[in-house]
């Protein structure tokens, strides 16, 4: 036994400064905390941020009012035969490009869009009697004063915005071509309509093919997959799948269904069944707890009254299990729909200037589509991609919150 | 109030405890509860599951602050000063008040490193040497010593049930408290086991004030000399231990202590 | 016949079927209850109705789906016996070419030919696919009818017909759960496959250990020898995805952590793990776009301000830190249940021994839970190593053997992307070098999770 210690005097002055000390790491510990939170926090703020920033002013453009004076121009066109072959045949960008000429001066070519004429041919298409008049037509400007308008451009364009605005032509509208419009070679001219159809198309393929996949297997192996080596292999070769990187499914999609299989390139088929492999280990896991959670007494009251497994299964494990199902087959659509790697694999990075008729057809998907856009050149890019951004991320915050909302108003406690 | 006063009130006690009301949310667990706590005497809480003995425990090392729902009214002193004084430091106070719980919780450190978490992080030991010494000397009062001294390296998980409750208690001597309060220290444990933590605070009264909660009757009575009832958040009765189990002066105190209800 | 119109039909008839069997087995059960043999009634009338529904599809079926893959084989053929075909070219490349164009005008896909030895295939060709779509049609449906018409015989009062529709429904389930495995073989098959055709061409060691990688000057036709060095790669991948964005995302995960189940208060929790939760709900894309459009050039404004040389606008750090972000949500949330794993009595008796919360936390909640927490950055690890778009926008293109964190290095995925892209000749060691680079990524994602799967359940094990 050794010696006996002396009682301890808290009152002491070391012990009281080494207890402020404690207490000062305390705070300083949990600042570090709340800090890291906060940071995390600022990050997603700082990105939303940017990109609502740059991606608000791609839902607008800048429209220069241009006075056509129609009798005058060189257009030759009967007012009473307007069909589109004739306003095909009409030379319109021409036509526009002098028009602009008289009337706004300077570089009239660098002051429009190359898709200017589109807005006269849609307004004499929509009332040929302008053709006898002189008519005010709103047409879209080019990049560069798109840009000098809405923030900020070269000094050259900075120039002609400055004239234009005096002239009072210049305005601004809702870039409504954006949202109905595909890919093209200018930015004022794109839009995501074409890749957002490719990602509906897809999604259709992914969710019709891993829905009934996952959740048959779900169902197997919760409720009837014996112990055995072989429905461990199941679940082993699942777990793995879950967190195999997205690329390797692209690399499986290239190698087996379009070198060996042959199936279209491009097209919304092989992306949608490329996704759907990655899909359906999360709805199985999902699935499974889902199915876990429904208790046993439901299953020994419906076998206690004769039904057979699969009756049980199917009228009363299965529709108790659905919302947590859905859950997770929302969330991991969502998923799919924010994939671009393995779709990069199997060509869907296109150039597609025409929406897919079909799930055969060459398609691109709103994620390709920003990635392709990121890496264009013009800079009136950068907002159409952030756009695209913004109209990718109000898609998956509704799924999300839909599934939220689903697991709110459906979770059970047993 | 229902409680009967006896000639119990010590001159000066360690721990005293003045109509104490504990609050959870709107519910009110414990309605107005004094009592003395003091070295010479261990004291025993029993009472019906749910009958706030554990909750009036917490309160008196304020582990009650970890919900935060919970809140005390009345006054709690610890050599006359007010605990919940907001002079009073919280840190302090637990290592004045040491706390053995019902499960064994050692932690899943070596079984040197579980006697040497409290001297090490109130900075009570001048060193290695002067650590070796405090937890031979915490583990010999905790009579584990000569079970464990060959392996104090191995994890205190591994040891058996009664030996980690005996670690526990090590772990809350090793920073010299003043006061140690035991939550139903034996419930997990087997006959033998327990014989040997009664047998613990036979040998710790006197150097420590004890307070132990527990469910069982004949324990309090073998190893108390102070019991107090606890039913519904009120403290019934309050006595000298012998004259509770053999002359109960509350009906309820006998219902319970006959085995009417429980 | 058409292919829609023939499976419409199919549709139909098995609708008549499931109809008329149901209300055979319906009448029969009736007599049968009536005559006082309830013991002999075994299934639901739908049951009588699905069993003879399915033995009218399910055969009629298959043969469909087997017709349709060989019947364009027979079609050729007997274009080929038309006397029209002798004067086809012989060279298999335009024979096919011109077959393939008959073939486009007779199923109506194209309205004229611009080669006039396919025109006078057409006729043939359409002849010929009208034969076989007729034949194949009729046989189908010949198929449904004795299909229906044998299981409509069964039909009785007591015939097990659950018990049959049931085993087929659990062969349809069992089947589904087995594309599980397919799909792994598939994988593993298809990397094995083409790596296999890489390593015939280029020394596995050399490719594992070399220490150059420019495949380009291979495909340019310098050989092959020391162009595939994926070391450079290898590092690239580690110094982004293990080193730079670990140390963004586990302080910030882990003390997120730490703070969201120690400290805040439950509103404050409601309300920011969602929010964190939306970090890793963010599309990668946005996150490469994020990091090449303003974290990289403020970090290289940052370097070059303080004099740093050498920094890249494509840097490793860009890359390393952004994908470190979208980290953070997933170390978070494997600390969080490795910590609320830790039992609560561990907590209140450090707390009993006046431990203050933070000593709690480092002292005995972490080390506790710290089986766990490494388990979650193992799982953190190989999902960053695989992460593809952020550093395919972010991070260069330059196999960098550097450990400037302002310079640019190029990693894994960032080289399988750039070697598929674009047209690509099949049999080239640089489009081939892919799947070998694939085949290592997955070999290693496959370690990490089996071994961080491995440690995390030992862990929740331990407190069980």
């Amino acid at each position: 036994m050794t010696a006996q210690r002396l009682p301890t005097d808290w009152k002491s002055d070391a012990m009281r400064k080494r207890i402020a000390r404690r207490y000062g790491a305390e705070r300083r510990f949990k600042l570090a905390g709340l800090a890291a939170v906060a940071l995390s926090a600022a990050f997603l703020a700082f990105l939303l941020f940017t990109m609502m920033g740059n991606g608000l002013r791609g839902f607008t453009r800048t429209e220069i009012a241009l006075t056509v004076d129609f009798p005058a121009s060189p257009l030759l066109l009967d007012p009473n035969a307007i069909t589109d072959e004739a306003l095909a045949n009409a030379n319109l960008p021409m036509v526009t490009g002098e028009v602009a000429k008289k009337a706004l001066g300077g570089d009239a070519d660098a002051l429009l869009s190359p898709t200017a004429w589109i807005s006269i041919r849609d307004a004499i298409k929509a009332d040929p009697k302008i053709l006898s008049r002189t008519e005010t037509i709103r047409v879209p400007a080019s990049t560069a004063i798109d840009l000098a308008a809405k923030s900020k451009g070269s000094p050259e364009a900075e120039a002609e915005v400055a004239r234009l605005k005096q002239q009072g032509v210049l305005s601004t509208g809702i870039n409504w071509n954006f949202l109905t419009a595909s890919d093209g070679t200018d930015p004022t001219q794109v839009g995501i309509w074409g890749a957002f159809k490719g990602s509906l198309l897809t999604m259709l393929v992914t969710l019709l093919l891993s829905f009934p996949v996952g959740v048959a297997t779900a169902l197997y192996l919760e409720e009837y997959a014996p112990k055995a080596w072989w429905t461990d292999i199941i679940e082993v070769s699942i777990n793995n799948l879950a967190a195999v990187p997205s690329i390797i499914f692209g690399l499986l999609g290239l190698s087996i269904f379009l070198n060996f299989l042959h199936l279209p390139r491009s097209a919304a088929l092989i992306g949608g069944m490329t996704l759907a492999l990655m899909t359906m280990p999360v709805i199985v896991i999902a699935g499974r707890n889902a199915i876990k959670a429904v208790p046993p007494s439901i299953r020994d009251a419906a076998l206690g009254i004769g039904a057979s497994p699969v009756q049980v299964v199917f009228q009363h494990v299965l529709p108790l299990a659905l919302p947590g199902i859905l859950t997770g087959t929302i969330i991991g659509m969502a998923r799919a729909l924010g994939e671009t790697a393995p779709l990069l694999m199997i060509g869907m990075r296109a150039f597609i200037a025409t929406p897919p008729g079909g799930i055969t057809d060459p398609a691109t998907v709103l994620p390709v589509q920003i990635f392709l856009w990121s890496d264009e050149v013009s800079k009136g890019f950068v907002e159409k991609t952030s756009a695209a951004i913004i109209v990718l991320l109000v898609f998956l915050l509704a799924m999300n919150g839909l599934a939220i909302y689903l697991r709110n108003k459906f979770e059970t406690r047993w | 109030m229902t409680q009967e006063q006896t000639d119990l009130t010590i001159a000066n006690p360690k721990m005293s405890a003045r109509d104490v009301k504990v609050f959870y949310g709107p519910k009110q667990a414990i309605k107005g509860v004094s009592i003395d706590v003091d070295m010479d005497h261990v004291t025993a809480f029993i009472g019906p599951s749910g009958c706030g003995k554990s909750t009036f425990l917490r309160t008196l090392n304020r582990m009650n602050d970890t919900v935060a729902s919970a809140r005390v009214e009345g006054e709690i002193t610890l050599d006359g000063e007010n605990i919940y004084a907001p002079t009073m430091d919280v840190v302090q106070l637990r290592a004045r008040v040491g706390m053995v719980f019902q499960k064994p919780n050692p932690f899943p450190k070596s079984i040197y490193e579980n006697i040497a978490y409290g001297p090490r992080i109130h900075g009570l030991a001048a060193g290695k040497a002067d650590m070796d010494v405090i937890v031979e000397k915490s583990l010999r009062r905790a009579g584990l010593w000569d079970e464990v001294k060959d392996r104090l390296n191995d994890s205190g998980t591994a040891l058996s049930g009664g030996q980690q409750q005996r670690l526990c208690i090590g772990r809350a001597i090793a920073v010299e408290p003043e006061v140690i309060l035991m939550d139903e220290p034996c419930s997990a444990l087997d006959p033998i086991a327990t014989a040997k933590i009664e047998e613990l605070i036979h040998e710790l009264r006197g150097r420590y004030g004890i307070v132990i909660v527990t469910h069982n009757m004949q324990q309090a009575a073998r190893v108390s000399q102070r019991t107090a009832f606890f039913h519904l958040g009120e403290l019934v009765e309050y006595g000298v231990t012998s004259d509770i189990f053999t002359n109960p002066r509350q009906e309820r105190t006998k219902d319970y202590i006959t085995g009417r209800y429980g | 016949m058409t292919g829609p119109a023939i499976l419409l039909l199919l549709a139909g008839l098995g609708a008549i079927a499931w109809v008329s069997a149901r209300a055979r087995a319906l009448r029969l059960q009736t007599v049968a209850r009536a005559t006082g043999r309830r013991d002999a009634v075994h299934s639901l009338p739908g049951y009588h109705g699905w069993y003879v529904a399915l033995w009218t599809l399910i055969p009629a079926g298959l043969f469909l789906a087997v017709w349709a893959n060989v019947s364009p084989g027979l079609v050729t053929q007997a274009v080929l016996a038309d006397p029209a075909a002798q004067s086809l070219p012989l060279d298999a490349f335009s024979r096919s070419a011109v077959l393939g164009e008959a073939r486009a005008i007779a199923t109506g896909l194209q309205s004229g030919a611009f080669n006039p030895a396919s025109q006078a295939l057409v006729e043939p060709y359409s002849a010929a696919l009208n034969t076989y779509g007729v034949a194949g049609a009729v046989l189908a449906l010949i198929l449904a009818f004795a299909g229906g018409a044998y299981a409509f015989t069964r039909v009785r009062p007591d015939f097990r017909a659950r018990t049959r529709v049931e085993r087929l429904v659990m062969a349809t389930l069992l089947v589904a759960s087995l594309l599980a495995i397919v799909t792994t073989l598939g994988i593993v098959a298809s990397l094995l496959w083409e790596s296999f055709r890489f390593f015939s061409m280029v020394n596995p060691i050399d490719f594992l250990f070399g220490l150059k990688w420019s495949p380009q000057s291979a495909a340019m036709g310098y050989g092959n020898d020391d162009a595939f060095g994926a070391v450079p790669l290898f590092w690239g991948t580690i110094f982004i995805g293990a080193i730079i964005a670990m140390i963004v995302a586990i302080p910030l995960g882990l003390m997120s952590a730490v703070y969201l189940t120690q400290y805040a208060s439950s509103t404050v929790r409601k309300w920011m793990k969602p929010i964190l939760e939306v970090l890793a709900g963010v599309p990668t894309v946005v996150y490469g776009y994020f990091a090449a459009l303003t974290v990289a050039p403020a970090l290289r404004d940052l370097a070059v301000s303080v004099g740093i040389h050498g920094a890249s606008s494509e840097s490793a750090l860009a890359a390393g830190l952004v994908m470190g972000v979208m980290i953070i949500p997933f170390v978070s949330s494997m600390a969080d249940d490795s910590i609320a794993a830790v039992p609560q009595s561990m907590r209140d008796g450090s707390l009993a021994m006046g431990a203050t919360t933070s000593e709690t936390i480092t002292r005995v909640l972490i080390p506790a839970a710290l089986p766990g927490v490494v388990g979650g950055v193992l799982l953190a690890v190989s999902r960053a190593i695989g992460e593809t778009m952020i550093v395919v926008m972010a991070a260069g293109l330059a196999a960098n053997m550097t450990a400037n964190p302002f310079a640019s290095v190029t990693t894994v995925t960032t080289q399988i992307v750039q070697l598929l892209t674009g047209d690509q000749e099949f049999d080239s060691a640089k489009t081939l070098a892919a799947f070998a680079l694939g085949l290592v990524l997955f070999i290693v994602t496959l370690l990490l999770n089996i071994v961080a799967l491995r440690v995390v359940k030992k862990y929740r094990e331990a407190y069980e």
